[in-house]
């Protein structure tokens, strides 16, 4: 028995280990924004297919959960059916789509094919997309009582993590 | 059908190998001939079934079956057959499935190679092999699945990333990186096995050099074509970013660099058994954590395929191979007794030693860098990256340490070197050193990293040169043969000697032309617009057109770049930017004028063909080409090294056959 290797190694060892399993539960998606804690930029969007603009204070104080999406993107294609279910289970919350960089016809022929339990809302010049940072679709946003976000997501959201991320945002545990 | 054949195919390989690793361990304690038989027979057939396992994913890849899991997650029916075809490992759980392939044709190979011969070892080692591949077959079995039954198949699916498709380089990297990282489960093997025998003989080093060199071949041909493909497709110019991905395969290149020079002391002195197998060891080990970089989604790199139940297993085997690999080596390693001393003085022994402790130190110092993130994330929460000049800064001082050991090295005789010795072996390699230097300080290097380079690169050269040829001059002097006559003779009898020489001059080649290219290139960003010029260099640049190309699988928007070089025309160049079906960002495809002193290389920002403008990023990298040149030459100097021993292998194999019969049992 070496008792030199075996302390050599352990030191190495132990502390790799120990970071290894400390980052396994992180998700790469879920993205540190600088904007996370920070109040919601302010917006005031017509919502697809015409009515009266949504704007955040016309949110009334509810968590809300902000979903940049398009037609064109696979992941958003994937993810609407979560979203849509996740907004009829949690009344509670306050869904909204947003349309980066695409037409409104094609965005009214996707949710009449696919149906959707919430609006989704028109962002002609980005300029919603570029106060929250958008850099691709899908990005999700969750948003807190207070009107502060919580939590960005890229990438495709499935219902486990929508719930997760909308406790947090309700400020409780999963 | 296929997903229950595939499930089942993976669970017979998963028995076969959990059965030959408790057969083989238990042979390896109590050796008999039949336990060593079973072992080999459930060798075979873990890679059979593998084997058979492949050809199933094969056959639904290509029948578009998309009742099986992984085909309807990566295959498509509007994709070439090709395509179909290397989809095997353009995604996460088919890549695990490869690897069980390359795994079974390595462990066959290994175990018939050996099958009559060290007896006292091979029960271990080919028990360890197999506990490896028992938990590849677990992965496969459990957490992957590959072969998992879709319900409802859909009718087609999205088809592999659009990266793969994007460039032949992505198709042939990871077949060279799996054969690499596989490979190394060999040597770690035989090192376990000298380790739990307690002996590291003469004999037994020969196999585990040859099956160390063999990974390390495809590993460094891998590792410069990652490089390549970066190059060649990412468009920022650079052919490696230090991402923990790419970090993830240099490290076990740089452990099992080291354990190919110590080797040699073994072999020839038969020190530094423990620290030899230690390295080969902690290669694999290495292994293990890149693939469990590659696969968990800890790191966030552009190589990350996704999140799964995969990563924890990994990491859960990795953490196991880990403590027991040091419980295993604390205990066994003295048992590896040195038969001679090491020579401290100024020697080769002493060159041997100073190249393993500076490979240590930058594999080191590579893996800190990689790990830091994640540490400073789990401490303060808060996330950042170690920058190139983290890497950069200590791998040249690094690097350039190394030219100087592997020009000094080689020149110094075994044993102590006299002071006359010394003045003879290095006078006229310094020589030459300097004359590089001044020749790189004509050519405009003012860098002073890149002219020691220079210096210790041509001083390098020298040696490596003189040391290739010395035993060709003896035989010219001694047996008065023509230089072609004595230059056969000579390659034929010290072939793996030349070959080491062979696989140097590639490395200071690699490592000179990295130095220059990363110090001496110049680039400028442009925007243009149609029938606008610009220069950078002795290159003048016009953008003709932007023209729209459209293929089945992608619409690309090229430019038409008329180049001319001193005012002599060259040709066209076409960098342009592909939109694939299923991919929301277009993939830009640069385009690279190669030659032997410098690349031109053209890479798109933005690109409107309706307005007519392009733009561009334009670099002049020089000496990049010869990167990829030195890699083949270092490649074909390991596979000059393997060729003897294969031949050797084949006589031995003849002439042991009568002791072996004689007694069966070995020494015990």
């Amino acid at each position: 028995m070496n008792p030199w290797v075996l302390a050599v190694g352990l030191a190495v060892v132990v502390p790799l280990v120990a970071v290894l399993v400390l980052n396994l539960g992180r998700d790469p998606r879920s993205v540190r924004s600088p904007l996370i804690g920070r109040p919601a930029p302010p917006f005031s969007l017509t919502p697809v297919g015409g009515g009266a603009p949504v704007s955040l204070e016309s949110l009334g104080g509810r968590p809300a959960v902000i979903n940049f999406w398009a037609t064109w993107c696979v992941p958003c294609f994937e993810e609407h059916a979560a979203l849509t279910a996740a907004a009829r289970t949690f009344r509670e919350v306050q869904f909204l789509g947003i349309v980066y960089e695409d037409e409104e016809a094609a965005t009214r022929a996707f949710l009449a094919e696919r149906g959707s339990s919430y609006p989704s809302l028109l962002d002609p010049e980005g300029r919603m997309a570029i106060a929250y940072g958008v850099f691709g679709v899908p990005e999700t946003f969750f948003i807190d009582g207070t009107g502060r976000i919580v939590e960005k997501y890229v990438g495709s959201l499935d219902r486990g993590t929508i719930a997760t991320l909308i406790a947090r945002a309700k400020g409780g545990a999963p | 059908m296929i997903p229950t054949l595939g499930r089942t195919l993976i669970l017979l390989a998963l028995f076969a190998a959990s059965g030959g690793a408790f057969v083989g361990f238990a042979t390896g304690v109590r050796p008999t001939e039949i336990g060593w038989l079973w072992t080999r027979r459930l060798a075979y057939t873990f890679a059979a079934l593998m084997g058979l396992a492949n050809l199933a994913m094969e056959y639904a890849l290509l029948t578009h079956d998309f009742s099986v899991s992984y085909v309807a997650h990566v295959g498509s029916r509007s994709v070439p057959i090709w395509v179909s075809m290397v989809s095997l490992w353009s995604s996460l759980e088919g890549s695990i499935l490869f690897w069980g392939l390359v795994m079974g044709v390595y462990v066959a190979a290994a175990t018939w190679q050996n099958r009559d011969k060290h007896s006292e070892y091979m029960p271990y080692a080919a028990a360890v092999w197999l506990l490896c591949g028992a938990f590849f077959s677990f992965l496969l079995a459990g957490p992957a699945q590959p072969f998992a039954t879709v319900p409802s198949p859909p009718m087609d699916g999205p088809g592999p990333n659009a990266l793969l498709q994007n460039h032949y380089l992505m198709v042939i990297h990871p077949p060279f990186l799996y054969s690499g990282y596989v490979g190394m489960t060999i040597p770690f093997g035989l090192a376990c096995a000298a380790l739990l025998v307690g002996r590291l003989g003469h004999d037994f080093i020969r196999p585990l050099r040859n099956f160390l060199l063999l990974p390390w071949i495809f590993l460094t041909v891998a590792i410069v074509l990652g490089g390549w493909w970066a190059y060649e497709v990412l468009g920022w110019g650079g052919y490696w970013a230090w991402d923990p991905v790419e970090n993830a395969s240099f490290l076990p290149w740089l452990t099992a660099t080291a354990a190919l020079h110590s080797a040699l002391l073994v072999e020839r002195k038969g020190i530094l058994k423990g620290w030899t197998a230690t390295l080969v060891i902690g290669t694999y080990l290495l292994t293990i954590l890149g693939t469990f970089m590659t696969r968990s989604g800890v790191f966030n790199s552009v190589h990350s395929f996704t999140q799964s139940a995969i990563g924890p297993t990994i990491l859960v085997f990795l953490a196991a191979a880990l403590i027991l690999s040091v419980v295993l080596l604390t205990l066994r390693i003295d048992s590896l007794a040195p038969e001679g001393t090491l020579e401290t003085g100024p020697s080769r022994d002493a060159a041997f030693l100073v190249q393993n402790l500076l490979f240590v130190l930058f594999t080191f110092t590579v893996l800190l860098g990689t790990v830091f993130p994640l540490v400073v994330e789990a401490a303060r929460g808060v996330q950042m990256s170690v920058g190139r000049p983290y890497f950069d800064k200590l791998s040249v001082p690094i690097g350039v340490a190394l030219l100087f050991v592997m020009g000094v090295g080689p020149a110094l005789p075994w044993g102590r070197a006299t002071s006359q010795q010394l003045r003879s072996a290095l006078l006229k390699p310094l020589l030459t050193g300097a004359a590089v230097a001044v020749l790189g300080f004509v050519l405009d290097v003012r860098n002073g990293w890149t002219m020691l380079a220079l210096f210790l690169g041509g001083f390098a050269a020298h040696v490596t040169v003189s040391e290739f040829l010395l035993p060709v001059r003896q035989r010219m002097r001694s047996h008065g043969e023509g230089f072609l006559e004595a230059f056969g003779q000579a390659q034929r009898r010290g072939q793996r000697r030349s070959a080491a020489y062979v696989v140097h001059a590639g490395a200071l080649l690699a490592i000179v032309a990295i130095g220059v290219s990363s110090t001496m290139g110049t680039s400028k960003e442009i925007q243009l617009r149609a029938g606008e010029s610009t220069s950078l260099g002795a290159y003048t640049l016009t953008f003709v057109t932007a023209e729209r190309v459209s293929e089945p699988h992608r619409e690309s928007i090229r430019a038409r770049m008329d180049v001319t070089k001193n005012g002599r025309p060259l040709g066209s160049l076409y960098p342009s930017m592909n939109q694939y079906e299923n991919q929301r960002e277009p993939i830009g495809t640069p385009a690279v004028r190669t030659s032997l002193t410098e690349d031109l290389y053209l890479s798109i920002h933005n690109i409107d063909p309706d307005s007519g403008t392009v733009g561009l990023l334009v670099l002049v990298n020089p000496m990049v080409g010869w990167i990829w040149i030195a890699t083949a030459v270092m490649a074909l100097g390991g596979l000059l090294a393997l060729v003897p021993s294969w031949r050797g292998a084949r006589a031995s194999v003849t002439a042991t056959v009568p002791v072996a019969a004689a007694n069966p049992e070995g020494s015990h």
